[in-house]
C-alpha cells in the first residue's frame, strides 16, 4: 500500500538560568510502526550527550527512550527526526459496523469474546480501557453532559460521531487555557481547552459509559491558508481518542477537529491518557528554577528542504 | 487478661478458653499476677531506654511502642502445621507475581477478573517484565492472621509491598526474654535468628551478577519520620546495612550508588521500606522525594535488584483474599491450606450485591488506602452514612471489598483485649521460604487491631519447641554468607553531618548544663546582696553565660513590687533547661540531639537511647511538675518569679541530665568503634567545645573587674568549663587571670583546654576523607593553632586599657572565635554536601498542541 511519505522533526529545548546539574529523562517519541504507518526511519539525539541511555517497548507497546545526562549544563535539547509512509484512511461511516454501544459495553463486563471481536488478552486490554486512570475521573458532570450522545441502542460508531461533533462545537480551543491539572470538570465549567482536554473529555464520556476508549499521542500536518507559504516547525504535536469498535478495531477519532484520523496524522502512542505518553518527561538537578520548553514540530512531505 | 491468639485450649462445652495457659510449664513455674505486672513496667523502662518509638514525631506525645510481656504461646504441632502453610501461601503469591509481571494468563474472569489488578494503583505497568535473579518475586513477605471462632488460623491481610514489624519482633523477643527471665529460661522456645540469617542470604541470592563475590547491599528508608523508623534502622543495624535515604543513592551510567562521603560507591541490593510506587520520581510517581531517579532503567539494566521488587504491592488488594483458593488450584494444583476471611471484590455485579445488602455487618475495605477511603466498619454507621456509602461503591465498585469480621468469641465477662492479630514473616531463601519462628502480635480493646493500632499493645509470639532450633554451629557456619555494606565507608553525607551535628548538640546540652549549674550556684548564694563582689559577680554572670534567660531591656528591675527592692534582673534560668522554644536552651540542644540521633541510629550503640529517653524523661517530668505549680498558684499573683524560686528544683535536674550525657559521652568514647562516623562524631564535639569556651572567655573576661570580683568570677569560669577542681589542686594562692587562662587556653594535659581541644579536631578531620578541597578549612584552623601558641596569658591578662578592657585579649579571642567558625563552614562545605535539589521537568501540556484547523477542513 503506497501512502504518504513524510519527514518529521520534533525538537523540544530547555533553557535554564542556572545550571543544571543532572537531567534524567524519558521519551514517548518513536513513532509506531503500523500497517497502515509504516516508520522507514528513526533517531533521537539529545544534547548535551547522555552518559547513559536505554530503549525498550513500554505496557502500551510505544518504544520510550531513557536518558541520563550528568554533566551541568544550562541547555537541553531533545530531537526526535523520523522518516514515515503513511497510508491510514478514515473509514467512511458504511464501512462501519452498527453495534450498539450499549452490546459493546456489555460485552466489556461480560467478557463476550464474540461480541467483542477480541482475543482474551484483547478482553484485559479492553477492561483496563474502561476503567479512571490518572486524568480521565468518573464524575457526575462529564456523566451529564454526556448522556445525550448515548441514547439508547444507538450505534457506537454514531455515538463517537456526535461526541466529536459536540466536542468540536460546544467547546472553545484556546491555547494555553488549561494545565496538565485540569480537570474534565473544570474543562466543562470553562468551556475551553486544548486537544488534550477534549481527548480526555472524550474518553471520560466513553468510559463512564462502560466503552473502551484510550489515548492517542502524536502529529497533525497542517498546511497553510491558500497563498501562503507554510511555516516550518509549526506543525503540532496532537492528542486524540481511539475508541474500540468491534468488528473494525481500535477507532481513531479526533474531537478537536471533528474527523476520524487519516493520513495526515502520525501516531506516536496510545496509552490511558497522557500520562501514560507524554512525548517526554524527567526530573532535573538544579539550585535554580525549570523552563518553559520551547517545542518545535515540522511535519513535511519527505525530501523537503531539512529543517534546521 | 484474655489470650486470643495462643494454641486454643477448647473447654468441655466445645468452646475455647481465652485465658493464659501456663500448664505447659513445669509445675510452679508459671509467673503470678505479680510478677507479670512487675515485667509489664520492667518492659515498658526497658522499651523507653532503647528509644523504640511507633508513629510520627511528637513532642512530649507518648510514641513509645508498648509491649504487655506476657507471650502468645504456640505449640509445635501447631506451629509446624501454620508454617506449611504459610509457605504455601508464599510460594502461592510468588506464583501470581510471576504472572501478574508477565504471561498474565491468570487475568482471567473464571481465575482472577483483571480489574482486580488492572484498577490496583500497586500493579506498576513501568516495570512489566522485570525480573529478580533468583527465581523468585516475592522475597519477603508478611501475614496477618487471626483466630476464628472455632480457634483456627485466618488470614486478614497479606503484606507484600515492604513489610515492617520484623525488627520490632526482634526488639520484643529481647525485652520479653528479659522480662520474664525466669519463665523464659526454663522453656524451649523458638529462636528468631535464623529468619534474620535467611534474609541476609536471601538478598545475597538475588543480586546481580554484576555484583561480584560480596554484593552490597542498603536499607532505603523513607527517613527518620517515618512510623516505623525504628523497625527500619533496627533491622538495617541486625542486618548489618547501611540505612540510606533516596537523596542518598544516585543512579549513573545504568548503575545505583550510594554518594558516600569520599565519591560513589556501588549498591547491588535494594532492601527498601519505601512504597514502590514513589521509588523512582522519573518512571513511577513523579515528584516523590523518596525515591531514586532512574532506579527503573537501573533495575531493567539488571545493574540492581530491589527487594521487594517494584509493584509486588498489587498483592495487598483485599480483594485477591477472595479469589486465592482458585489461584491455589489453577497455579499450585492444591488446596490452599490457609483460609482467608471471607471477603467479596465489589467489582463483581454479585458481590456487589451481597455487599451493599450486609453493609451494617461488613468491614469495607478500599483495595487501596488513600487521604478519603480507609476502612470503615459497616456496623458503626449512621444510616445516612450507610447510603452515602453505598453510593460510592456504587460509583466504583471494583475499588471496595466487603469483609466478614473474624475473631474469636470472647466471653463478656472476660477482661482484656478483644482483638488480636499476629503478623508471620517469611523469607524466599534457598529454593523455598523461611518463616520466622515467632512473629509480631498486636492486640487491642476495639474489635479491629488497625495497622497503625493507636493504642495497641505489642505481643512476642513463643513457638513451643522440642529441641532448640538449630544448632548455634551451623549457623555460625555459613555467618558470613550474607551481604556486605555498601561502600567502602558505608556512610552517606547526611548521615555523616548527622553524626558532626550530634557531636555538637551533645556538648552544647553538656555545656549548657555546666553553666546553669554555675550560675544558679551564684544566684543562689547572692541574688540577695546585689551590691556585694558576689552579687556583682553575679550580675556579670548572666549577662555574660545566660543572656538569653534576662528579660529584654538590660536594665535592672524591681523583682518584688512591694519592696522596691533593686537587684539584678530575674532571670528565666529555668526556661533555659526546660524550654524548647528559648535560643540556646538545654532542651532545645537536647531535642536536636536526639532528632540527629534518630537518623542515624544504625551507626550508634543501642545503648546510646536509654540515657537520651532519660533526659527527655527528665525534662518532660520538671516541666510537668512547673506546670502543676503554676496551675496551684505557687507562682501566680504575685507578678514576676519570687526570686528565691528561680533555682528551685534545678539542681537535681541539671544534675541528672548531666548524669545522661556523660553516659552519652561514654558510650561515645568507649563504645564506638574509630570509623569515620566517630570521628565526625568527635570532631563536632570539639569543634562546639573550643567555640563555647572562647565565647565564656570572652563574655567574662574581657572587661576588667575588682579584684574580689574576679576572683568569683573565674571561679564560675573553671566550674563552668569542668576545670576548677584542677586549678585548686595546682594553684593555692587566689584565682588570677593568667593562670585561669593557662589552664583553659594551652594547658594541653587539660582535656577542656582549648590548646588539647584543637589537637583533638585536627587529629579527627584527618581522618575523614576530604572530597572537596580542604585547605582553606585547614588554613583556619591553623590561623587558630597559632594564635591559641602567641597568646602570651601573662600579657593578655595583666594589659588593661584605659576604659578597663584587656584588649589584647578581646583581639586575641575575637579572631579565633570567627575563624572557629568560618572552619565550621567549611567543614560543612567539604564534608556535607547536600544533594541538588531535583524538580520536575515542566510539562509540554498544551505547548504548541495542534490548533484545530480552518473550519474543519484540512
Amino acid at each position: 500500500m503506497s501512502g504518504r511519505a513524510y519527514d518529521l522533526v520534533h525538537r523540544t529545548t530547555y533553557e535554564y538560568a542556572q545550571p543544571v546539574t543532572d537531567s534524567y529523562g524519558r521519551t514517548t517519541l518513536t513513532p509506531r510502526d503500523l500497517p497502515d504507518q509504516r516508520l522507514l526511519a528513526t533517531s533521537l539525539t539529545i544534547d548535551p550527550e547522555p552518559a547513559d541511555t536505554g530503549r525498550h517497548v513500554d505496557w502500551f507497546g510505544n518504544t520510550t527512550t531513557y536518558f541520563g545526562v550528568t554533566r551541568p549544563h544550562t541547555r537541553l535539547v531533545v530531537t526526535a527526526r523520523s522518516t514515515l509512509e503513511v497510508s491510514r484512511a478514515a473509514p467512511a461511516r458504511a464501512d462501519l459496523p452498527d453495534t450498539g454501544w450499549r452490546a459493546v459495553a456489555r460485552g466489556v463486563t461480560g467478557a463476550d469474546l464474540g461480541v467483542l471481536h477480541t482475543d482474551a488478552a484483547g478482553v484485559v486490554a479492553l477492561r483496563e480501557a474502561v476503567l479512571p486512570s490518572a486524568h480521565v475521573t468518573f464524575v457526575d458532570e462529564v456523566r451529564d453532559w454526556a448522556a445525550p450522545s448515548f441514547a439508547d441502542e444507538r450505534p457506537l460508531a454514531d455515538v463517537v460521531t456526535d461526541l466529536l461533533h459536540r466536542i468540536r462545537t460546544e467547546l472553545t480551543y484556546r491555547s494555553g487555557s488549561t494545565t496538565v491539572s485540569t480537570t474534565q470538570a473544570q474543562l466543562l465549567a470553562q468551556g475551553a481547552g486544548v486537544c488534550q482536554d477534549f481527548a480526555h473529555l472524550m474518553i471520560a464520556a466513553l468510559r463512564v459509559h462502560g466503552v473502551p476508549a484510550r489515548y492517542a499521542s502524536g502529529y497533525i500536518e497542517t498546511r497553510p491558508r491558500p497563498g501562503r507559504p507554510k511555516l516550518r516547525g509549526a506543525d503540532a504535536s496532537h492528542a486524540w481518542v481511539s475508541v474500540w469498535l468491534p468488528g473494525h478495531g481500535w477507532l481513531e477519532a479526533d474531537p478537536t477537529n471533528d474527523q476520524l484520523v487519516d493520513d495526515r496524522y502520525v501516531v506516536l502512542g496510545w496509552g490511558r491518557d497522557y500520562h501514560d505518553v507524554p512525548p517526554l518527561r524527567g526530573v532535573i538537578f538544579t539550585e535554580g528554577g525549570g523552563a518553559t520548553p520551547r517545542v518545535e514540530v515540522d511535519l513535511v512531505p519527505a525530501g523537503s528542504e531539512p529543517f534546521a | 487478661m484474655t489470650d486470643l491468639l495462643s494454641s486454643p485450649r477448647p473447654l468441655g462445652d466445645g468452646t475455647i478458653a481465652h485465658r493464659p495457659d501456663w500448664t505447659w510449664l513445669p509445675p510452679g513455674a508459671a509467673p503470678t499476677d505479680a510478677d507479670l505486672t512487675r515485667a509489664a513496667r520492667q518492659a515498658e523502662q526497658l522499651l523507653a531506654g532503647h528509644g523504640v518509638t511507633y508513629g510520627a514525631e511528637a513532642v512530649d506525645g507518648d510514641r513509645h511502642w508498648r509491649l504487655d510481656p506476657l507471650p502468645v504461646v504456640v505449640d509445635e504441632p501447631e506451629w509446624a502445621r501454620l508454617e506449611a502453610a504459610l509457605v504455601q501461601r508464599a510460594e502461592l503469591l510468588d506464583a501470581v507475581l510471576h504472572d501478574l509481571y508477565g504471561p498474565r494468563r491468570l487475568l482471567d474472569d473464571r481465575i482472577l477478573p483483571p480489574s482486580t489488578v488492572l484498577a490496583h494503583p500497586g500493579f506498576l505497568r513501568a516495570v512489566d517484565g522485570l525480573r529478580l535473579p533468583g527465581g523468585r518475586e516475592l522475597v519477603l513477605t508478611a501475614t496477618d492472621l487471626v483466630r476464628d471462632a472455632s480457634g483456627g488460623w485466618c488470614v486478614v491481610a497479606d503484606r507484600t509491598q515492604a513489610p515492617s514489624g520484623a525488627g520490632y519482633a526482634m526488639e520484643d523477643r529481647r525485652v520479653t526474654a528479659q522480662v520474664l527471665a525466669p519463665v523464659y529460661r526454663q522453656a524451649s522456645i523458638a529462636r528468631l535468628g535464623p529468619f534474620f540469617h535467611a534474609l541476609r542470604k536471601a538478598l545475597r541470592e538475588v543480586a546481580p551478577p554484576t555484583a561480584g563475590d560480596e554484593p552490597r547491599a542498603v536499607l532505603l528508608s523513607p527517613g527518620p519520620a517515618s512510623e516505623t523508623a525504628f523497625d527500619q534502622a533496627y533491622l538495617a543495624s541486625m542486618l548489618g546495612l547501611p540505612l540510606v535515604e533516596g537523596s542518598d543513592l544516585v543512579v549513573r551510567a545504568g548503575r545505583l550508588y550510594l554518594q558516600g562521603i569520599d565519591g560513589l560507591e556501588p549498591v547491588d541490593v535494594v532492601l527498601r521500606r519505601v512504597d514502590g510506587e514513589w521509588c523512582d520520581p522519573l518512571d513511577l510517581r513523579a515528584g516523590s522525594r523518596l525515591g531514586v531517579p532512574g532506579l527503573v532503567h537501573a533495575v531493567r539494566q539488571g545493574t540492581v535488584s530491589v527487594v521487594n521488587p517494584l509493584g509486588t504491592s498489587v498483592l495487598e488488594n483485599p480483594a485477591l483474599l477472595g479469589y486465592l483458593p482458585r489461584l491455589a488450584r489453577a497455579v499450585l494444583d492444591q488446596d490452599l491450606t490457609l483460609p482467608s476471611a471471607p471477603t467479596w471484590w465489589c467489582g463483581e455485579e454479585r458481590a456487589l450485591r451481597h455487599v451493599l445488602a450486609r453493609l451494617d455487618r461488613l468491614v469495607v475495605k478500599p483495595v487501596v488506602h488513600g487521604p478519603s477511603t480507609t476502612t470503615v466498619l459497616g456496623w458503626r454507621l449512621t444510616t445516612a452514612e450507610r447510603e452515602q456509602l453505598a453510593a460510592r461503591i456504587t460509583a466504583e465498585p471494583w475499588r471496595w471489598v466487603g469483609q466478614e469480621l473474624v475473631g474469636p468469641d470472647v466471653e463478656p465477662a472476660d477482661a482484656g483485649p478483644r482483638a488480636a492479630v499476629m503478623r508471620a514473616f517469611a523469607v524466599a531463601h534457598a529454593g523455598s521460604y523461611t518463616v520466622m519462628s515467632g512473629g509480631l502480635a498486636r492486640v487491642a480493646d476495639d474489635h479491629v487491631v488497625s495497622s497503625s493500632a493507636v493504642g495497641a499493645l505489642a505481643k512476642d509470639v513463643w513457638v513451643l519447641a522440642s529441641q532448640p532450633t538449630a544448632p548455634v554451629g551451623a549457623l555460625r557456619e555459613d555467618a558470613d554468607a550474607g551481604v556486605g555494606r555498601a561502600g567502602a565507608y558505608g556512610i552517606s553525607p547526611r548521615a555523616a553531618e548527622n553524626l558532626y551535628w550530634m557531636g555538637r548538640y551533645a556538648e552544647r546540652a553538656e555545656d549548657g548544663v555546666r553553666v546553669l549549674r554555675a550560675v544558679a550556684d551564684r544566684w543562689d548564694d547572692y541574688h540577695r546582696t546585689p551590691d556585694s563582689a558576689g552579687g556583682q559577680a553575679l550580675a556579670v554572670l548572666l549577662e555574660a553565660l545566660t543572656p538569653a534567660a534576662l528579660p529584654d531591656g538590660g536594665e535592672p528591675v524591681s523583682v518584688h513590687p512591694d519592696t522596691e527592692h533593686i537587684g539584678p534582673r530575674v532571670p528565666a534560668l529555668r526556661d533555659l533547661l526546660l524550654d524548647q522554644r528559648t535560643p540556646g536552651s538545654v532542651a532545645r540542644a537536647v531535642r536536636r540531639l536526639a532528632a540527629a540521633a534518630a537518623t542515624v541510629r544504625d551507626q550508634l550503640s543501642t545503648d546510646t537511647f536509654g540515657p537520651l529517653a532519660r533526659i527527655e524523661r527528665t525534662l518532660r517530668d520538671e516541666r510537668a511538675r512547673v506546670r502543676v505549680r503554676q496551675q496551684a498558684g505557687d507562682v501566680l499573683d504575685v507578678g514576676p518569679v519570687p526570686p528565691g524560686s528561680v533555682t528551685a528544683g534545678l539542681r537535681p535536674t541539671l544534675d541528672r541530665v548531666l548524669e545522661s550525657l556523660l553516659a552519652i559521652s561514654g558510650i561515645a568514647a568507649e563504645g564506638l568503634t574509630r570509623d569515620v562516623g566517630w570521628h565526625l562524631l568527635d570532631a563536632g564535639r570539639r569543634l562546639e567545645r573550643a567555640q563555647r569556651l572562647v565565647a565564656v572567655l570572652r563574655a567574662a573576661l574581657v572587661e576588667h573587674r575588682p579584684a574580689d570580683v574576679e576572683e568569683l568570677l573565674l571561679e564560675s569560669v573553671l566550674l563552668a568549663s569542668e576545670s576548677a577542681i584542677t586549678y585548686r589542686r595546682r594553684h593555692q594562692s587566689r584565682t588570677d587571670v593568667a593562670r585561669v587562662l593557662d589552664l583553659l587556653v594551652h594547658d594541653r594535659t587539660n582535656p577542656r583546654s582549648l590548646a588539647f581541644t584543637l589537637d583533638r579536631l585536627h587529629a579527627d578531620l584527618e581522618s575523614v576523607p576530604a572530597p572537596r578541597s580542604a585547605a582553606q578549612r585547614d588554613h583556619l584552623l591553623q590561623g587558630v593553632a597559632e594564635l591559641v601558641a602567641e597568646l602570651d596569658t601573662v600579657v593578655v591578662g595583666n594589659e588593661v586599657s584605659d576604659d578597663g578592657r584587656r584588649v589584647r585579649l578581646a583581639d586575641a579571642l575575637e579572631s579565633i572565635l570567627w575563624r572557629l567558625r568560618e572552619a565550621s563552614d567549611e567543614i560543612e562545605r567539604v564534608h556535607f554536601v547536600r544533594p541538588t535539589p531535583s524538580r520536575a521537568l515542566d510539562d509540554l501540556w498544551g505547548s504548541t498542541y495542534g490548533e484545530p484547523s480552518e473550519g474543519g477542513a484540512l
